[in-house]
């Protein structure tokens, strides 16, 4: 247990941050350097403004899917804005951040928002799946690594929503997780959490994260350029 | 053994590393949501994997990630069989190239681009199909693609005056190779296979008074470098128009009703090719946006209600979402034509006749590929289905289709679907609804 305490909790997370920002520095800078065409769809953005909210308006509000698969639309757009919210709803692990409210509050706030949001979530991610086995133009096209990359999303988000909903699995954020990463990033002295699902739903997040600049997750920081190729008068 | 070219397919496929932006994000970006099969006329047809246009890109990025990612080198196969390229060609073949995917795809793929690589990588094995292959040979010696010396094309025009005289009782003059303010160039098959288009732009100016002219060296824009991946043709093909728009000093170049001449002379070459910062000498435009103020202003005097059919106007690909001409042919369209219904959905969202890409001008033993006998008109005949039925709710009964590509498949198409709708050009309309005193 220690061991895995040492490797999850104290060598991976340096590891993670390392791949994760040079691998996508890396190939954000590769796109950068790469030649560009002309290949607008019209009617296409006429200046840097426009062009700007158009690629924003499909990255925020998935205009293209909406008009070409409404049903794809909804779970899609309600697992990539839970994931949003989630992902930043993270702050209450590392810090106690308040926004405005008393602490008891924000905990409360922040507890059922998180929760919602996670039990969604999961709704969501399932639905994903349960298509992607289920309609065969998508069948025939999904690879072990589209599986896997959901399987890997719904085991995040089954453990995070364990650590919310069951209290045996329940982990205090104040007096565990707040000190360790504190320590773990100001290189102090490092208290591990004990709790495995803690340890385990650290780990998965660690493996998204280093996986994320070799695989189709690349569609993040991708959607960005390829918008704007196509807009792009 | 492995397939003799399967070193140079490879080579081809890996050359995407150092390649442009757009092929390097599509190996990397894909979610593989299936959008694009729910938005693309092939597959909707006919819903079998090879016709799915994820699965078909999947052929470059399976053989681009097994030679050049661990996860691929450690779970995807990096060669290819003998049959396994062919099946390639055939299925590069199937995609039209009408680029709708990339309207609906979250991301803007536009998989007609990874098309054009499997294609292009066939062609440098001199493996193009055969008519494609041929129609590019004619089109480099002859410099039209239909085969015609300058006598053969001047003695064609002189003939299409005299079925304007015929048609309209007045006496018309095309004129060519003469300085003029317009060089005008219609589709290859315009001056031999679809007259009626060439003669009712031929009516226009002359209804119009405009100084214009035709080149015997540039008489078409037809340009299947697009379609093969030949970027040196294209270049080749494309230089024409240029050296003659320079020899007869215009100050427009005008591209009749052909999509693709269009998208290559606007925008994918033409300024990009010969331009200075992207500035060409002369302007280039289309015939709807030259013609459209004439209509407006009531130099050409028409009396809409001598058409006597109901018409719809189908977008050709490259017109519609690759250039954004969309309403120019519409508006002219309702000034010479009475009923004019919509189909839906439409311009940039317009579905592909199914003809796109090359497509239209391979049937039967034309579309024989080096391997043997490919035919192609099968899998068109049927991608081509969505676009019947599309027609089929309008009640229309003719189909105008500004583009010879579109034009020669939905002639086809609606014959073999025994539609009773005819099919041709916008300008042809001219000829019925003139008013000429």
């Amino acid at each position: 247990m220690d061991f895995v305490k040492l490797v999850v909790g104290q060598i991976l997370p340096f590891l993670t941050i390392l791949v994760l920002v040079v691998g996508l520095a890396m190939r954000v800078a590769k796109w950068s350097k790469a030649p560009v065409g002309k290949m607008t769809i019209y009617p296409g953005a006429k200046s840097g403004g426009e062009l700007i909210a158009g690629v924003l308006k499909e990255v925020m509000l998935f205009r293209g899917l909406f008009q070409g698969n409404k049903g794809l639309w909804v779970g899609s757009y309600i697992f990539h804005a839970m994931l949003f919210f989630i992902f930043f709803g993270h702050i209450r692990v590392f810090w106690e951040a308040l926004f405005f409210l008393p602490e008891d509050m924000q905990g409360m706030v922040s507890s059922w928002t998180g929760g919602t949001f996670g039990v969604i979530l999961l709704i969501a991610a399932t639905f994903l799946m349960i298509r992607r086995f289920m309609i065969g133009s998508v069948r025939e096209i999904s690879d072990m690594e589209d599986y896997f990359a959901l399987v890997l999303i719904i085991a995040i988000v089954l453990t995070g929503d364990a650590m919310r909903f069951w209290g045996a699995a329940h982990i205090d954020l104040a007096t565990e997780t707040r000190p360790y990463f504190i320590a773990l990033f100001t290189f102090g002295k490092v208290v591990v959490p004990s709790n495995p699902w803690f340890l385990a739903h650290f780990l998965l997040a660690q493996v998204l994260f280093i996986y994320m600049p070799f695989s189709k997750f690349l569609h993040i920081p991708g959607i960005f350029y390829s918008q704007s190729l196509v807009q792009k008068l | 053994m492995s397939y003799e070219h399967n070193d140079a397919i490879v080579k081809s496929v890996n050359a995407i590393r150092k390649g442009p932006r757009v092929l390097q994000l599509y190996m990397d970006i894909c979610a593989k949501c299936g959008t694009c099969a729910d938005n693309c006329h092939v597959y909707q047809a006919d819903p079998t994997p090879e016709k799915n246009p994820a699965k078909r890109s999947d052929l470059i990025r399976d053989l681009y990630k097994a030679n050049n990612t661990l996860m691929g080198r450690m779970f995807k196969k990096g060669e290819l069989t003998k049959e396994e390229f062919e099946k390639w060609v055939q299925n590069f073949y199937e995609c039209s190239g009408c680029r709708r995917c990339a309207v609906f795809c979250p991301y803007g793929i536009d998989n007609s681009v990874l098309t054009r690589k499997g294609r292009a990588t066939a062609h440098n094995l001199g493996m193009s199909p055969v008519r494609i292959k041929d129609t590019q040979d004619i089109s480099d010696k002859f410099g039209n693609d239909e085969a015609q010396p300058p006598k053969a094309i001047i003695a064609a025009l002189e003939f299409l005056e005299e079925e304007v005289e015929d048609e309209c009782g007045v006496k018309i003059k095309i004129p060519i190779d003469e300085p003029a303010d317009i060089l005008f160039v219609p589709a290859s098959a315009d001056l031999i296979s679809f007259p009626e288009t060439m003669m009712g732009v031929g009516l226009f100016f002359h209804m119009a008074g405009l100084s214009w002219t035709m080149s015997t060296e540039a008489v078409d824009g037809a340009n299947f470098g697009l379609f093969s991946g030949d970027d040196a043709h294209m270049k080749r093909k494309n230089k024409l128009l240029h050296d003659a728009s320079l020899k007869f000093g215009v100050k427009t170049l005008c591209i009749g009703e052909c999509g693709h001449a269009y998208r290559i002379a606007k925008k994918i070459g033409g300024p990009n090719y010969w331009g200075e910062n992207g500035k060409l000498p002369y302007e280039v435009t289309n015939i709807f946006e030259l013609a459209l103020p004439y209509f407006k202003d009531g130099t050409i005097k028409v009396d809409k209600s001598k058409f006597e059919h109901s018409v719809t106007y189908h977008d050709p690909c490259n017109f519609a979402r690759s250039c954004g001409v969309t309403e120019e042919p519409r508006e002219i369209l309702n000034m010479i034509a009475a009923d004019v219904r919509e189909m839906t959905p439409n311009r940039q969202q317009n579905w592909c006749c199914g003809g796109g890409g090359g497509l239209a001008v391979m049937d039967g033993k034309e579309g024989v590929t080096a391997f043997g006998e490919q035919t192609f008109m099968d899998s068109r005949m049927t991608a081509g289905k969505v676009k019947v039925d599309q027609l089929k709710a309008t009640g229309a009964k003719y189909m105008a289709a500004p583009c010879a590509n579109c034009k020669r498949h939905i002639g086809q198409l609606l014959e073999h679907y025994e539609t009773g709708v005819e099919s041709g050009g916008v300008f042809d309309i001219l000829l019925k609804a003139a008013i000429l005193d």
